[in-house]
């Protein structure tokens, strides 16, 4: 089976305190992560190395089976195929359809086709019609969901959700891990982190347990 | 009380009559002020951005620099200019002294530490998640920090209006490097100077008046800028 994640020995501290040590995790595509564990044990570290945004400060990272190499010019294209959704989202000062449209700007994706990827993202998570809103001036649920369609809309292969339910309403909580539940099957990769206990078994897909930095209770199944 | 009335009547009159003395001199100032802020801008502003988002060993010592070199005095600024593009001076073939270019390279070396400082405070101040959001959506490190500067746009904007701020009302450099050279270099803040210097005190506060309504139309089209 292919190898999407392969995690050698990688470490991160921050001072004298390790926050990550894990010794060995494979991760498979087209699959559903929910990762828990206590503050402070080392989600957020790992979701931030998952994404190329931080360096591990010792070990190996694979992705797609090859070694990541933590310089600008190799990030990039990497960066593309991944992208991190923060539990309290920034959304940049503009309309609703800027934010979507940002990402595919970058990827030089214009015209008719950024219009309908982004009309699709934001129909995806409810927000149909949304298009010329001030992103500022949204309730935190709607802009929860902008920043999920902001992702939505570059495909990527890989959606890091830190927190996703957190400061969302119970409807807007019920739309989004339908939504999650779905993408796996649309050939994206979702890792999650949570502190609600029933998610992992209401979602479904595999578990990943930190305690302390270290992987803890049962592993994924490895490739 | 009557000292100022008087000084108010003055300056309407003087505005009335589009007195040539009192345009050329809104004129050069407005101009060698605009020039200024565009130069200190060009310099300042990515100075401050760069020092804001990168990391480097002596990175304190150059913030520290940069506070030092807001507090310059107009006349060591000018001193120093003088000593470029005198005659003596490794640019003194050029010709510059006396002229209003001189005075917008004394300007502009005045503002880009206030602009690059401004700049600085406000990437300090922005918020965290701003550089992450944008490298997680695809962007390069050039493009990530061309958002940043685009979400702080207000607080940059302040930087060009302090700079602004600050060429438009001083008076050392204008007068060192630019000499007050009637209908040539004659700024607002110079002509004040003189006209106080002759016991003119009603036309020099006459002037002062006209600079501050000057100043305070640059600040509002530029307010308006910022407010778009």
């Amino acid at each position: 089976m292919e190898t999407l994640y392969r995690l050698s020995n990688i470490r991160k501290s921050y001072g004298q305190r390790t926050v990550l040590a894990i010794n060995e995790l494979v991760l498979r595509p087209g699959t559903l992560y929910t990762l828990t564990g206590a503050n402070g044990s080392g989600k957020s570290t790992l979701l931030s190395i998952l994404a190329f945004l931080s360096p591990p400060a010792s070990g190996e990272l694979f992705f797609g089976g090859a070694p990541v190499r933590w310089n600008n010019a190799a990030l990039l294209p990497l960066r593309r195929a991944v992208t991190l959704l923060h539990q309290s989202p920034y959304l940049f000062n503009g309309s609703v359809f800027s934010n979507v449209a940002y990402g595919l700007k970058l990827r030089a994706i214009r015209g008719d086709e950024q219009h309908r990827r982004v009309e699709e993202a934001l129909m995806m998570v409810g927000l149909a019609g949304f298009e010329h809103r001030r992103a500022r001036e949204l309730s935190g649920g709607e802009a929860q969901r902008v920043a999920m369609a902001r992702a939505l809309a570059l495909g990527p292969r890989v959606l890091l959700l830190d927190e996703p339910f957190a400061n969302v309403d119970r409807d807007t909580s019920a739309l989004l891990e339908e939504l999650v539940v779905s993408l796996p099957g649309r050939g994206t990769t979702v890792i999650m982190t949570t502190h609600d206990p029933e998610h992992p078994d209401r979602l479904g897909g595999e578990l990943i347990h930190l305690v302390a930095g270290e992987l803890a209770g049962p592993l994924p199944a490895a490739a | 009380m009557d000292f100022f009335t008087e000084s108010f009547h003055t300056a309407l009159d003087l505005i009335a009559a589009r007195d040539p003395d009192v345009v050329s001199a809104v004129t050069v100032s407005i101009v060698v002020s605009l020039w200024s802020t565009l130069f200190a801008a060009l310099a300042g502003i990515p100075a401050g951005v760069a020092l804001g988002v990168s990391e480097f060993p002596g990175k304190r010592w150059a913030v520290t620099l940069l506070n030092t070199l807001m507090a310059l005095p107009t006349v060591v600024v000018g001193l120093f200019v003088y000593s470029i593009i005198s005659r003596q001076g490794p640019l003194g073939g050029m010709g510059l002294l006396f002229t209003p270019s001189a005075m917008v390279i004394g300007q502009t070396v005045l503002a880009v530490p206030i602009m690059a400082n401004f700049t600085l405070s406000a990437i300090k101040g922005a918020d965290p998640r701003i550089i992450p959001t944008a490298l997680t959506l695809g962007a390069g490190p050039f493009a990530s920090v061309r958002r940043l500067v685009i979400e702080l746009r207000f607080g940059i904007m302040a930087a060009v209006i302090a700079g602004f701020g600050r060429v438009i009302a001083e008076v050392g450099v204008a007068m060192m490097l630019g000499g007050n050279i009637r209908g040539y270099t004659r700024t607002m803040t110079t002509a004040i100077a003189m006209e106080t210097g002759k016991g003119e005190f009603a036309l020099g506060l006459a002037l002062g008046l006209i600079l501050m309504t000057v100043a305070l139309i640059v600040n509002l089209f530029l307010n308006f800028l910022q407010q778009r």
